[in-house]
């Protein structure tokens, strides 16, 4: 199976390494070859239709940061790339943007066109147009698999999807920010104000230089969206949700919270319709108190009752386990 | 639903073991007798009795079968369970008038703010409050969080509630 990956940051990269890593076991479980043929990043397209070098592709980033600086790459851009180069499936991990879902949403739009899978990890263009991307796909008869996107490493699109197929769901509530939690089990344990815990955050590489996406909740909240859409059949957009994020919980709120046994989590909760990201006081001894950077997602069903899956929400090497599994469902659908 | 029943009885023989089969009959759980001997008045004496019951409609029904064996209902009442609410709030809490935050809480029927909690590190910066609300029934719960997000808006407080409802 041909493989055209577009955006190699954090994400790509790891896609490359989970490869180098899993050719063999791929090969003996599923009989899947996968050949990435084409490697785009800003810079331009590394292209081999017989497969790239990947360990080279990963020295070149290492070298120069730059995918052009690959062997006979050229100034192509992705979206050509995906134009040009046969391939089965789009891998598409660039940058989210959730204000007008680019170039990501113009990536995956222009492989449905042409008949491509798409997998990804880029929730912007699914926070802004589900719909719009669902029935590009569902015309020319692809795929589009997105685990990754809301919840990183945890496989909670496919439990719902797979494992809870006949219940409906009526509520979903969960922690799907890491950098928040990480924020607030610190201010918590250490009863450290946020600020404090926010730069010691960036310092470890946790947060972001600017960390109003998880902060304000933004990430959350796009999340959200893909879940309410993809598992409630829901149709809404980032806009609908109302989305309070932790810059105003301060120390004393943590402390007055621990006094009572509760903890503060930024929680986002799809029910009754209703999409809300905000911080909320969790009981201690709740499903929902997990610690650290850690994610967590609690299903209520109808029958079922509550279902919690908790895990990495994010990591270059782990949120891999979804764009795999997502491409291997693909294979198996094929074959 | 919990209801609180007043029957009045004629003090002789039976007449206890009359009133409380329809109860049983419909389902109903008895929670408590109390017997008021001291109130006897007339060779009657006043009984109330506590008992749980799935829905209005069979509570109906053992109205209308009490009445049907001369039974006479003085008083009857769903009893409201009361649930606690808690949530924490940061902002400029006392410089926007706490007590009216109160009030304005405590104005709605079977709402009361049972205990506040306040944390001023700086009288410059903002303070934070933890507050606990006593409900009389779930219904309540979602009007006490309304009020006070109404209430939050107008004076740019943050609120931090508890998950679902108050749900514990
Ligand atoms: N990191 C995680 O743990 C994680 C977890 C779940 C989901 N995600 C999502 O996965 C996606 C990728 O994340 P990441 O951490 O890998 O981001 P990243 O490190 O910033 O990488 C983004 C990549 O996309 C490239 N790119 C940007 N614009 C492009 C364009 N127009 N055409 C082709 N390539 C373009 C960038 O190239 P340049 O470097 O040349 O600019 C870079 O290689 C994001 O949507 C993110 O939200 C990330």
């Amino acid at each position: 199976m041909k493989v055209q990956l577009v955006g190699f940051g954090n994400i790509g990269q790891g896609f490359a390494q989970v490869l180098l890593k899993k050719t063999r076991s791929l090969r003996e479980r599923y009989g899947i070859d996968l050949q990435v043929v084409s490697i785009s990043d800003i810079s331009g397209t590394a292209i081999d239709e017989k497969g790239l070098n990947l360990q080279k592709a990963l020295a070149t980033m290492e070298k120069t940061g730059k995918i052009i600086d690959y062997p006979g790459a050229k100034k192509i851009s992705g979206l050509e790339a995906i134009e040009e180069v046969p391939a089965d499936v789009v891998v598409e991990a660039t940058p989210s943007n959730i204000e007008t879902g680019e170039p990501g949403m113009s990536h995956m739009l222009k492989a449905f066109e042409i008949g491509k899978h798409v997998v990804t990890s880029n929730k912007g263009p699914l926070a802004l147009s589900f719909k719009k991307l669902k029935e590009a796909a569902s015309k020319t008869g692809v795929e589009f698999k997105y685990e990754a996107t809301a919840g990183g490493a945890m496989p909670i699109i496919n439990l719902a999807r797979e494992c809870l197929s006949g219940d409906d769901i009526i509520a979903i509530e969960g922690i799907l920010n890491g950098t928040t939690n990480y924020i607030l089990t610190g201010m918590h344990r250490k009863e450290s104000p946020f600020d404090i815990v926010l730069r010691e955050s960036q310092e470890l590489g946790i947060a972001e230089a600017d960390p109003s996406y998880d902060i304000d909740g933004i990430d959350t909240a796009s999340k959200l969206v893909i879940l309410a859409n993809a598992l409630m059949g829901m149709d809404v957009s980032y806009k609908d949700v109302r989305v309070k994020g932790i810059r105003r919980v301060t120390l004393e709120a943590v402390k007055l919270a621990k006094e009572e046994g509760y903890v503060i989590k930024l929680i986002g909760e799809v029910r009754n319709s209703r999409l809300e990201v905000s911080p909320r006081l969790v009981p201690v001894n709740h499903p929902l108190n997990v610690d650290g950077a850690l994610n967590v997602a609690m299903f209520e069903t109808d029958i079922a009752g509550e279902i919690t899956i908790v895990g990495k929400g994010a990591g270059a090497i782990e949120t891999n386990s979804a764009l795999l599994s997502d491409i291997i469902s693909i294979w198996r659908k094929r074959s | 639903m919990k209801v609180s029943l007043d029957m009045v009885l004629k003090d002789i023989p039976g007449q206890l073991v009359k009133a409380l089969e329809p109860i049983s009959e419909y389902g109903g759980n008895i929670i408590s007798i109390v017997h008021l001997r001291e109130a006897i008045k007339g060779g009657r004496v006043p009984v109330h009795i506590t008992f749980e019951v799935k829905d209005p409609d069979r509570l109906n029904k053992i109205v209308n079968e009490l009445e049907k064996r001369d039974i006479w209902v003085s008083k009857l009442g769903e009893v409201k369970r009361k649930e606690k609410i808690v949530v924490v709030i940061t902002g400029h809490i006392v410089d926007t008038d706490l007590r009216d935050t109160i009030d304005r809480l405590n104005e709605i029927e079977g709402v009361m703010v049972a205990d506040v909690a306040l944390a001023m590190p700086d009288p410059e910066k903002e303070s934070s409050a933890r507050m606990e609300i006593e409900v009389s029934g779930h219904a309540k719960v979602k009007k006490a969080l309304e009020r006070l997000e109404e209430i939050a808006e107008e004076k740019d407080l943050f609120i931090i509630k508890s998950l679902w409802g108050g749900r514990q």
